[in-house]
């Protein structure tokens, strides 16, 4: 018997659940440490969403917990294991108008993203989800004048990775 | 390509295919968390309970016996108790950062806890070797001022050794003991703190 708290966490976490699959897609090698990393977000949320108040959106809070869990609290450290990649399964689409082009230029984003340390990662993954400075500032605690600097930065350094 | 364009094949990137049911979203609300200052509070209170318990076999099976006719077993005893007292405090400190850390919190806030468990373990590791090193020195000046002292301990009881060239023998014998045990307590902390914290120093580079 779920309570109504279980039921509205299930409710926010299932339809929101596409922020966790990407955040563990780039801060983890392979299927395995993915589903560990999912396993220990979906934990964390669920520990702390008594104490969510509403005061912003559930996503927004939600991409605070994420990858605070993903920055520090993930146990297996993030081996580089070139083998059993799990890139080639994840992004087959199935529609019509499947572009390759588009899956490999995903690839290597995603690749390029996974070269960067913990904190640009959150940087970037915030940035490519179109996140407002005033968000990203309040996400990792640091003035928005600062996340501009940071954020600059880190573009930088996966510009470097992505066109050597 | 530039960033722009690769935030435009970000955005349009497909739903991930291996969606998690309600019901197994529910199933893992109720595993038990698995993060890294939990660990190292938990690895604290195991080795406390080993060390606890090496100790208090030794002490049964007569290690300590020969300290014994010292009288010097007031000095280990007391000294034990005291290091009992620390090792508690520290593990105060490992359950206060455990419980200090919060994924709710900003990410520098949480960056700046996570320095203090770092900092915590160091100083536990630099106060267990310190102890072994001041500890052995306290006793060895003790056991050279107790008269036959070396004797004694050694169970040599021979008045033809030169007692000079004893003691010459037994300062380096426990120079290199106590270096033998500071590599092996080094890598004791090594491979128990330091594989936990490689992922926590990452982030500081």
């Amino acid at each position: 018997m779920q309570t109504q708290l279980e039921k509205n966490f299930l409710n926010d976490f299932e339809k929101n659940q596409n922020i966790v699959h990407k955040i563990c897609r780039i801060y983890t090698s392979n299927q395995d440490e993915h589903n560990d990393l999912f396993q220990e977000i979906t934990i964390q949320i669920w520990k702390n969403y008594s104490k969510f108040r509403g005061e912003s959106k559930f996503s927004t809070w939600m991409y605070r917990v994420s990858l605070n869990t993903a920055i520090s609290l993930y146990r297996k450290s993030s081996r580089r294991i070139k083998t059993q990649d799990f890139s080639d399964v994840s992004f087959k689409i199935k529609s019509v108008d499947y572009d390759d082009t588009k899956d490999v230029q995903l690839k290597t984003l995603y690749n390029g993203i996974r070269e960067l340390n913990d904190i640009d990662k959150a940087l970037i993954f915030l940035y490519l989800e179109d996140k407002p400075y005033k968000e990203i500032a309040e996400t990792l605690g640091i003035t928005e004048v600062n996340a501009r600097v940071k954020m600059n930065r880190t573009k930088e350094k996966l510009k470097k990775i992505l066109n050597p | 390509m530039d960033l722009a364009n690769y935030k435009k094949v970000w955005k349009n990137q497909p739903e991930e295919q291996n969606k998690i049911s309600a019901l197994e979203i529910y199933k893992m609300t109720q595993s038990k968390s698995n993060s890294t200052v939990k660990w190292i509070f938990i690895i604290g209170l195991l080795e406390f309970v080993f060390w606890f318990a090496i100790n208090h076999l030794g002490t049964k099976n007569g290690a300590l016996d020969p300290y014994k006719k010292l009288n010097l077993i007031n000095f280990i005893e007391n000294f034990n108790y005291f290091h009992y007292v620390v090792v508690v405090l520290f593990l105060i400190l490992f359950y206060r950062n455990f419980s200090l850390i919060s994924t709710v919190d900003n990410t520098k806030k949480l960056m700046t806890n996570i320095l203090l468990v770092r900092k915590t373990v160091k100083w536990y590791v630099y106060y267990n070797l310190i102890n072994v090193v001041v500890f052995s020195i306290i006793l060895n000046i003790l056991i050279f001022n107790t008269p036959d002292g070396i004797n004694i301990l050694s169970g040599i009881d021979n008045e033809s050794f030169n007692q000079e060239h004893m003691k010459s023998v037994f300062i380096i014998v426990e120079i290199v003991l106590i270096a033998i045990m500071l590599l092996i307590l080094w890598l004791f902390y090594y491979l128990l703190y330091g594989i936990l914290l490689k992922k926590l120093n990452k982030n500081y580079k």
